[in-house]
C-alpha cells in the first residue's frame, strides 16, 4: 500500500471547517445555515476517515475500525440534527413566512 | 457475563428510556391529560434516582445497588478502553441531573390540563434526561459528545415546543444554531485528537498525555473542544445566545436548561479537561512546543482561568443591568458558571468537590427561581422587576421561598449556596499560588451579586404595591390563575417550590450529609479517571 501524505487531506478538510463556520456566522438564510452545518460535521467525519485509514500506528487502535465506524455513526447524526434543524424552519415560516435569521429580533436587551 | 449483569448497571438509563416510551404510546392512544404524562415521568425519574443513590451507598438505600462494587471507580489498568465506566462522581452528577428532571417535570404538572402537546413535553424531557445519564457514564469523547448531542436535540425541540408562539420560536431558532456551531467545533476537536491519539478513550487520552507527539494537533484538538464544550456551559465569549434562549422559552423549560442540561457541559469538562490539566504539567518541559513532548498544562489551566474570572464578572455586571427579571436570573447563571469553572483550573480533590457542590446547589437555586417566575407569570404579574412590587404582601410565602432562592444565590449563610462557595473559595486558597486570585475574584463577584439579588428583594418585601395591580391582567380570557387551586399556583408547583426552598435550607444547615460522598467521589475521580 502507498503511503500517502497527510498534509493535502488536513488542508481539504480545515477549509471545509473554515467554510462552515464562516457560513454559519455570515449567512441569513436559514436553509444555506444547515448546508453550512453540514458541511462542518463532514470536515470532521472527512477527519475520522483520514486519520483511520493513514493514522498513526503507535496509538490504542491497532487498525482504523473505530474511526472508521465513528463515520458511519457521525452521518446518522448529522442527518438527525438537520432534520430537527428543517422541523424549526418548517415552524418558522409558517409563523413568520419568512426564513430569515434575521428578521427575528424580538429578544433583545 | 449473562445478560442481566451486563443490563443491570443500566437500570436508572432503561427506567428512563420506558417512561419516555410508554408516555410516546399513551399519546399515540390519545391520552390527553398532562397529570398522566407528568406522573409517568415523575415516577420513572423517582425509581432511577433513587437506584442511582443506591450505587452511592447512601445507607437505606445501599441495598437496592445494581452496579456491583468491583466496577465502581476503576483504575484504567484494570478496565481497558470501554465506552463507559462507573465512577461515584458521575453518579453524582447523574443524582443531580435527575433532581433536576424531578423538580421540572413535577412542577409542570400544574399547567393547564389538557393543554396540547403535553406528552410530547414530557417526553423530550425524557429523552433529555436520558442523554444526561449518558453523560454520566462516558469515558470514550465521542461517546460523551454524542450524549450531550441527545439532550441538546431534545432541548432544541423543548424550547420551540410552544410553536405558536413567536418568542419560544425564535429562541429555537437561536439555540439550534448556536448548538450545532458548537456540536461542529466539538466534533471537528475530537477528530484531531483522534488523529494524534489513534484513540478517543479518554483514560487513553489521559495516560498519554503529551508524550504521544503532534503538539499543533493536540493544542487544536483541545481548544476547539473548550470553545465547542464553552458554548454549552455559556462561558463567556460564547455566552450570548443564553440569555435569549432563557428568556424566549417557556419558563419551565427554562429551569431545565439552567438548571439541568447546562451542567452535562460542565461534567464533560471534568472528564475532558481534568486528565490535560493535571497529567500534561508531569511531563516535559514549560515549552510547549517542545520537541515531541507537550506541555499543556499551564496553557490550559490559565485559558480556562481567564474564562471563568472574565465569565463571573461580565455575567454579573450584565445582570446588574437587567430590567426583566428572566434575563436578570439568565445572567446571574452564567456568572455562576465562572465560579463552577474554578474547580476545573484549580483540579485537585477538595476543588472538584467544591464545584460538585456548587452545581448541585445551583440545580435547586436556578431551577427554583425560573419555577417562581413561571409561578408569578401564571398570576398575571409582568416580565419587569419592577413588577413585581409589593409581591410579598400579596403572596407572602412564595415570596418568602423566591427570597431563600436569592439569599442562596447570593451566598448568605445557612443556605446551601453558602456551603458550596465557601468549599469551593477554600479549596482555592488551599491550593496556594497564583489561584488565590481566582478566590479574590469570586468573593468580589459574590459581593457585586448581593447587588442585583438585594434589590429584588427590596422590590419585593419594601415597595408598595401598585394601587390596582389587576388592572394589568385584564382581557378576554381569565389568566390561568382561577383554574388552579393553591391561590392560583396549582398543587405541583407550589410543592415543588416549597421542597427546593426546603433542600437549601436544610442542605444549608447539614452540609456534611452530602459534603462527605461528595468529597470521597472527587478524590476517587482523581484516582480512578474519567
Amino acid at each position: 500500500m502507498t503511503t500517502l501524505a497527510i498534509t493535502g487531506f488536513l488542508a481539504l478538510s480545515f477549509a471545509l471547517f473554515a467554510i462552515a463556520i464562516f457560513g454559519i456566522l455570515t449567512r441569513r438564510n436559514f436553509i444555506l445555515l444547515l448546508v453550512s452545518l453540514e458541511i462542518g460535521m463532514n470536515a470532521a467525519i472527512l477527519n475520522f476517515v483520514y486519520f483511520a485509514a493513514l493514522a498513526p500506528v503507535n496509538a490504542g487502535s491497532t487498525n482504523g475500525l473505530p474511526g472508521q465506524s465513528i463515520a458511519v455513526v457521525l452521518i446518522g447524526f448529522a442527518a438527525t440534527e438537520i432534520a430537527v434543524g428543517l422541523a424549526i424552519v418548517l415552524a418558522l415560516n409558517r409563523s413568520k413566512g419568512s426564513i430569515n435569521v434575521a428578521d427575528s429580533t424580538t429578544l433583545r436587551n | 457475563m449473562t445478560f442481566a449483569d451486563f443490563a443491570l448497571p443500566f437500570l436508572p438509563e432503561i427506567l428512563v428510556l420506558v417512561g419516555v416510551l410508554l408516555v410516546l404510546l399513551l399519546d399515540v392512544f390519545g391520552v390527553k391529560r398532562i397529570e398522566v404524562f407528568g406522573s409517568i415521568t415523575v415516577g420513572a425519574t423517582l425509581l432511577a434516582l433513587l437506584f442511582v443513590v443506591a450505587d452511592l451507598g447512601f445507607l437505606p438505600f445501599a441495598a437496592l445497588s445494581t452496579v456491583p462494587a468491583s466496577r465502581i471507580d476503576i483504575p484504567l489498568a484494570v478496565v481497558g478502553t470501554p465506552l463507559y465506566s462507573f465512577t461515584s462522581l458521575g453518579f453524582v452528577f447523574q443524582a443531580i441531573f435527575l433532581s433536576a428532571t424531578l423538580l421540572v417535570s413535577l412542577a409542570s404538572m400544574s399547567r393547564s390540563s389538557y393543554e396540547k402537546g403535553a406528552g410530547v413535553f414530557y417526553a423530550l424531557v425524557g429523552m433529555a434526561t436520558l442523554g444526561m445519564l449518558l453523560v454520566g457514564i462516558a469515558s470514550d469523547l465521542i461517546f460523551l459528545l454524542l450524549a450531550i448531542e441527545v439532550t441538546a436535540i431534545s432541548t432544541y425541540l423543548l424550547v420551540g415546543y410552544t410553536r405558536r408562539d413567536p418568542r419560544s420560536l425564535e429562541a429555537a431558532m437561536k439555540f439550534y444554531v448556536i448548538g450545532a456551531l458548537s456540536t461542529v467545533i466539538s466534533f471537528f476537536g475530537a477528530s484531531l485528537l483522534f488523529g494524534a491519539y489513534g484513540s478517543t478513550n479518554l483514560y487513553y487520552l489521559r495516560s498519554v498525555g503529551g508524550a504521544v507527539g503532534y503538539p499543533t494537533l493536540i493544542l487544536l484538538g483541545y481548544g476547539l473542544l473548550i470553545a465547542g464544550l464553552a458554548f454549552k456551559v455559556t462561558l463567556v465569549p460564547f455566552h450570548a445566545w443564553a440569555v435569549d434562549v432563557y428568556d424566549g422559552a417557556p419558563s419551565d423549560v427554562s429551569a431545565f436548561l439552567a438548571g439541568g442540561t447546562k451542567k452535562i457541559g460542565l461534567f464533560a469538562f471534568f472528564l475532558v479537561f481534568l486528565g490535560p490539566v493535571l497529567f500534561f504539567t508531569t511531563t516535559g518541559t514549560s515549552n510547549p512546543f517542545n520537541a515531541g513532548v507537550l506541555n499543556t498544562g499551564p496553557i490550559f489551566q490559565i485559558v480556562l482561568g481567564v474564562l471563568a474570572v472574565v465569565t463571573m464578572t461580565v455575567g454579573n455586571v450584565l445582570a446588574l443591568m437587567q430590567k426583566e427579571m428572566k434575563r436578570m436570573l439568565a445572567y446571574s447563571s452564567i456568572s455562576q458558571v465562572g465560579y463552577m469553572m474554578i474547580g476545573i483550573v484549580i483540579a485537585t480533590s477538595p476543588a472538584i468537590a467544591g464545584a460538585t457542590l456548587q452545581i448541585f446547589s445551583h440545580t435547586f437555586m436556578k431551577t427554583g427561581a425560573f419555577l417562581v417566575v413561571a409561578a408569578v407569570a401564571s398570576l398575571g404579574i409582568g416580565p419587569l422587576i419592577s413588577d413585581w412590587k409589593g409581591l410579598g404582601q400579596r403572596r407572602p410565602w412564595l415570596s418568602i421561598a423566591f427570597a431563600l432562592i436569592l439569599l442562596s444565590l447570593a451566598g448568605v449563610p445557612l443556605t446551601v449556596g453558602f456551603v458550596s462557595k465557601f468549599v469551593l473559595f477554600s479549596s482555592a486558597v488551599q491550593a496556594q499560588g497564583y489561584f488565590i486570585w481566582l478566590a479574590v475574584a469570586g468573593l468580589l463577584n459574590s459581593a457585586i451579586s448581593v447587588f442585583y439579588y438585594g434589590r429584588v428583594l427590596k422590590v419585593m418585601f419594601f415597595d408598595a404595591p401598585d394601587p390596582e395591580p389587576e388592572a394589568t391582567v385584564a382581557g378576554p380570557s381569565p389568566p390561568v390563575s382561577e383554574r388552579l387551586s393553591m391561590g392560583g399556583l396549582g398543587y405541583a408547583r407550589a410543592s415543588t417550590i416549597a421542597l427546593i426552598a426546603v433542600v437549601i435550607v436544610t442542605f444549608g444547615i447539614f452540609p456534611q450529609v452530602i459534603l462527605g460522598p461528595i468529597q470521597s467521589a472527587a478524590q476517587h475521580f482523581l484516582i480512578a479517571g474519567p
